[in-house]
């Protein structure tokens, strides 16, 4: 076999065992083929049309899908719910379903694609609409005062420790499984993330990791590499591959011009977000923190002391702070909304770390000014890592040390259990919840600005993409960045343990005073330290650490 | 007066006069309430000792707690009829009243002040647990609080420029001008709109650092980068005006109605006795709308304790808690951080600071009318 299609298929979930194996290489080709072998006895031909038909809705490069568009897709990508599910047959049944409404997507979208299932099922939906800053809040409320009043949830994995934890989410039914075909799942998103206790509880609709959007056109000026030769700039003008040249860049940017516009390279989010901002601090530490002989890079897995502290994630508190005063005047008050839809999209800065919704909106999204001049990659490398267990950096042998960070895990549908004690009502609730996790729906939810990622093997099939209407270069070049984080050896993995928004929280607030100037870097860490220690101790240290180990897969 | 009282058979069976009540009676009444009273306690007690898991008898939920409350509720009223006829009668009528008050704002209270003592965290795996005072202490220590208090401070002594400026629209208002009804409606139309929806039209619209009219401006007044919210002293400020853009109507339309209250012959007796406009103003109108003014500015300072919406929609506190007020601090650490225990103390904190200084801020107040006066 070439090594190329043997790492296009690792890529692509398959086992090495899969690949040697004479009857699963079939499997495994397909799924790299995005084909799938799913339980859905439907013929190809048939699905690849249905595909092709709901692509064009509304077409890419043709404006931003309206909520006619959404019924559409929901419509045609109803056969799998008729498959399990008879007309009428959930009369009378009322649901609720809370979720986000972030960018007038998510829930927004949701409500398009089940006004056909609600026609065809009788069943009737009711929406509770969050802000993400307002999620966590709502969310830990309802499980703290036992007031969960809705039957299905859109969440994040990084909630399962809180939630599925505590026995209030319902396990998912075999049949769900068939229809969502369970196993298209891209590897890093199959259990034990979606399950508790051995259960499976989620219906994924996301996959997610930072990836690193770039504006090709700003790293292909010839002006500007005049500008950095005649500067003294290390190396060719170019994408930076190491996070010490992402900051060479922006502090070189400051003051440039580019097409008659201030030029801005990497854009920092240090406004507060829900506790969701701490990504991006996160995806400028994991190539300084995440060592590849060491699973655990934000906890001491053994007693849960923080690293947040430590030398590497200092260096990445370090650089946002030496990296603002070459962002934009006003960057200090962004927030990862604002560098990714009305900067980054607008055409403001040429580098940002986001999950792949950039990806899926520099060319569908209306507020788009950059669609033909984005590249993507991994997140940026380090030339060195610091070792949390010798206490030193070190130089790899190999080159750069690179982590994506997978940051969240993608969202996810899941049903309550106080729908169990009702048989239709479990089962209206799961078919909504199959519905929107449906493999077909989810090409489209990919594809177009809709709040989710790539997360299927037959997400990554690039004549799909360009079929429908997308650029090769540049959607080989998305799928690349997102399989390969999503593959990467040394992914950075989220901790889903309770309360970890808190964790996160708390470190944002403690971060926007320390990027404010209010305190030196090692500062702020260290109150971040405290703060996280004082936390653990509340929620409680022992079981943190089982849990913590448990996500790690080292328990 | 027992000899005034008309015969017992003349009245209806429970509109009795307090003095003729026969002691079984009241014996009776007290027994009913005190009865009532034993049992709520004792509901109250099980079902804290249920959820807090010391003993296993309990209720699932606190709505038997909130029958026991009812029942007590009904005993108290018959309990008071019962001991204290007509009279009780009487105090029928604020009955509902007095149960309304003691669910929705005694209990709550108490229960905050005893949340306050806890350390309760809403990921916890142990619920609340009792902490004494060591919120109170992390409170104290607290530098992001403190900071909070100190933006309170000068927040509040915004109101001052913001009541200068009520006063002069007010007194232009108050003048025979031009199209004067229109621009009344033109003045108000701020306080009309809900403050996030300022914030967003005037704070990240109008304001934006790129693409802001404001800014624009800014830029060609030679503000190089009128960057309104990423410096300390210039976010404040930003916020102050937001807040002032959208409340200064509210004061203006009182003090406007103080001086249309105004008797006329007071100051033409001022013209009269030749005083120019200047000393017409300090002499005669500042001095009698002081009670107006005095009113506005305390009802405007409580408003601005309050202040939150304006700064979560546009800086969430920042830069670095620069403009972070108390309740938005506090709104972050319940919203975000999910410490309900600590934040509760922190509100509580804030909540005996503010009865403190509205009371003190009362007296002053008075005393400095009297003064003037």
């Amino acid at each position: 076999m070439r090594t190329g299609l043997y790492d296009k298929l690792v890529r692509a979930g398959a086992t090495r065992r899969d690949i040697l194996k004479g009857a699963a290489s079939m499997a495994a080709i397909a799924a790299a083929s995005g084909a799938g072998l799913g339980a859905f006895t439907r013929p190809a031909s048939a699905a690849s049309e249905l595909r092709s038909k709901i692509l064009q809705i509304p077409g890419v490069g043709k404006g931003q899908p309206t909520d006619a568009d959404f019924q559409k897709v929901g419509e045609l990508c109803l056969e799998a719910t008729k498959a399990n599910v008879k007309q009428g047959e959930f009369a009378g049944v009322e649901l609720t379903f809370m979720g986000l409404n972030n960018q007038n997507l998510h829930n927004v979208l949701f409500r398009g694609f089940l006004k056909p299932w609600e026609a065809y099922t009788g069943a009737k939906i009711s929406w509770i609409d969050l802000a993400q800053a307002d999620y966590n809040a709502r969310l830990q409320q309802s499980i703290a005062t036992g007031t969960v009043d809705f039957d299905i949830i859109e969440m994040g994995a990084p909630f399962e420790g809180d939630v599925c934890g505590k026995g209030l989410t319902s396990e998912m039914p075999d049949w769900v499984k068939k229809q969502i075909d369970f196993d298209d799942l891209v590897n890093y998103l199959k259990p034990p993330v979606g399950t508790w206790d051995g259960k499976q509880y989620r219906v994924t609709i996301d996959g997610d990791t930072h990836n690193f959007n770039y504006r090709t056109d700003v790293f292909a000026d010839a002006d500007l590499a005049k500008q950095w030769k005649d500067g003294g700039g290390a190396g060719e003008w170019g994408v930076p591959k190491t996070w010490q040249q992402v900051q060479a860049v922006t502090k070189f940017l400051k003051g440039k011009k580019f097409k008659g516009q201030d030029v801005y390279g990497y854009l920092d989010a240090p406004k507060p977000w829900g506790g969701f901002g701490f990504y991006f601090l996160g995806s400028r530490a994991t190539a300084y923190a995440k060592h590849p002989d060491d699973k655990a890079w934000l906890f001491d897995a053994d007693t849960m002391k923080p690293r947040i502290n430590n030398p590497a994630w200092v260096r990445a508190i370090q650089d946002v702070i030496d990296a603002l005063p070459s962002e934009p005047a006003d960057q200090i008050n962004a927030d990862p909304n604002t560098t990714g839809f009305q900067q980054f999209l607008a055409g403001t800065g040429s580098m940002i770390p986001w999950w792949g919704d950039i990806g899926s909106n520099v060319k569908t999204n209306d507020s788009s000014v950059i669609g033909d001049v984005t590249g993507f990659s991994i997140l940026p490398g380090s030339d060195d890592v610091y070792n949390s267990k010798t206490g030193k950096w070190e130089k790899l042998a190999s080159g750069p040390n690179y982590s994506p960070n997978c940051a969240y895990l993608g969202w996810g549908v899941y049903v309550m259990a106080r729908v169990d004690k009702d048989e239709k009502k479990k089962k209206a609730a799961w078919s909504a919840a199959a519905h929107l996790g449906g493999k077909d729906l989810s090409i489209w939810t990919a594809m177009y600005p809709s709040g989710f990622q790539p997360y299927r093997n037959s997400h990554f099939d690039i004549p799909e993409w360009v079929a429908a209407g997308y650029d090769e270069a540049f959607i080989t070049s998305y799928l690349k960045s997102e399989g390969d984080s999503y593959n990467h050896p040394n992914a950075a993995i989220e901790p889903r343990i309770p309360g970890i928004f808190q964790y996160y929280s708390a470190a944002e607030d403690i971060l926007a005073n320390t990027f404010a100037g209010k305190m030196k870097a090692q500062e702020g860490a260290d109150a971040i330290a405290a703060a996280w220690e004082k936390l653990t101790d509340q929620i409680g240290r022992e079981k943190q650490i089982k849990l913590y180990k448990a996500s790690l897969g080292l328990a | 007066m027992a000899d005034q009282i008309l015969p017992t058979k003349d009245w209806p069976a429970n509109a009795v006069p307090s003095d003729l009540i026969p002691p079984g009676r009241k014996r009776l009444g007290w027994a009913v309430m005190a009865a009532a009273t034993l049992g709520l306690l004792a509901t109250i007690l099980v079902q804290i000792l249920y959820k807090s898991e010391v003993d296993t008898i309990g209720f699932e939920t606190w709505r038997p707690v909130v029958y026991a409350y009812v029942l007590w509720g009904v005993a108290l009223g018959i309990g008071q009829v019962l001991t204290r006829g007509e009279d009780g009668q009487r105090a029928l009528f604020l009955l509902p009243a007095l149960l309304f008050t003691i669910a929705m704002v005694i209990f709550p209270t108490l229960f905050g002040f005893y949340i306050a003592l806890t350390d309760w965290n809403l990921s916890s795996f142990s619920g609340r647990r009792f902490n004494g005072l060591d919120n109170f202490w992390q409170m104290l220590a607290d530098p992001y609080y403190r900071n909070a208090l100190f933006n309170m401070v000068l927040y509040v002594l915004a109101v001052l420029v913001e009541y200068v400026i009520a006063f002069g629209l007010a007194l232009l208002l108050n003048a025979q001008i031009r199209a004067r009804k229109f621009f009344r409606v033109v003045f108000l139309m701020p306080l009309m709109l809900s403050p996030v929806a300022v914030s967003w039209m005037v704070g990240k619209s109008l304001m934006e650092y790129r693409f802001g009219p404001a800014a624009t401006l800014a830029r060609h007044l030679g503000w190089e980068n009128p960057a309104f919210f990423s410096d300390p002293i210039i976010a404040r400020i930003s916020i102050m005006v937001l807040d002032a853009w959208t409340f200064i109507p509210f004061m203006m339309i009182m003090l406007l109605a103080g001086l249309q209250a105004m008797s006329r012959e007071i100051l033409e007796a001022a013209r009269v006795d030749g005083a120019n406009a200047w000393q017409t103003f300090w002499q005669v109108t500042f001095p009698l709308m002081l009670p107006v003014s005095v009113t506005a500015v305390i009802l405007r300072i409580i408003f601005k304790l309050k202040l939150a919406d304006i700064i979560i929609t546009v800086t969430s506190g920042g830069p670095g808690g620069a403009t972070d007020s108390v309740s938005s601090f506090i709104y972050r650490e319940y919203r975000d951080r999910s410490n309900v225990g600590y934040g509760t103390m922190l509100a509580m904190a804030y909540l005996v600071i503010i009865i403190v200084f509205v009371t003190w801020l009362l007296k002053f107040a008075n005393r400095f009318v009297r003064n003037v006066n």
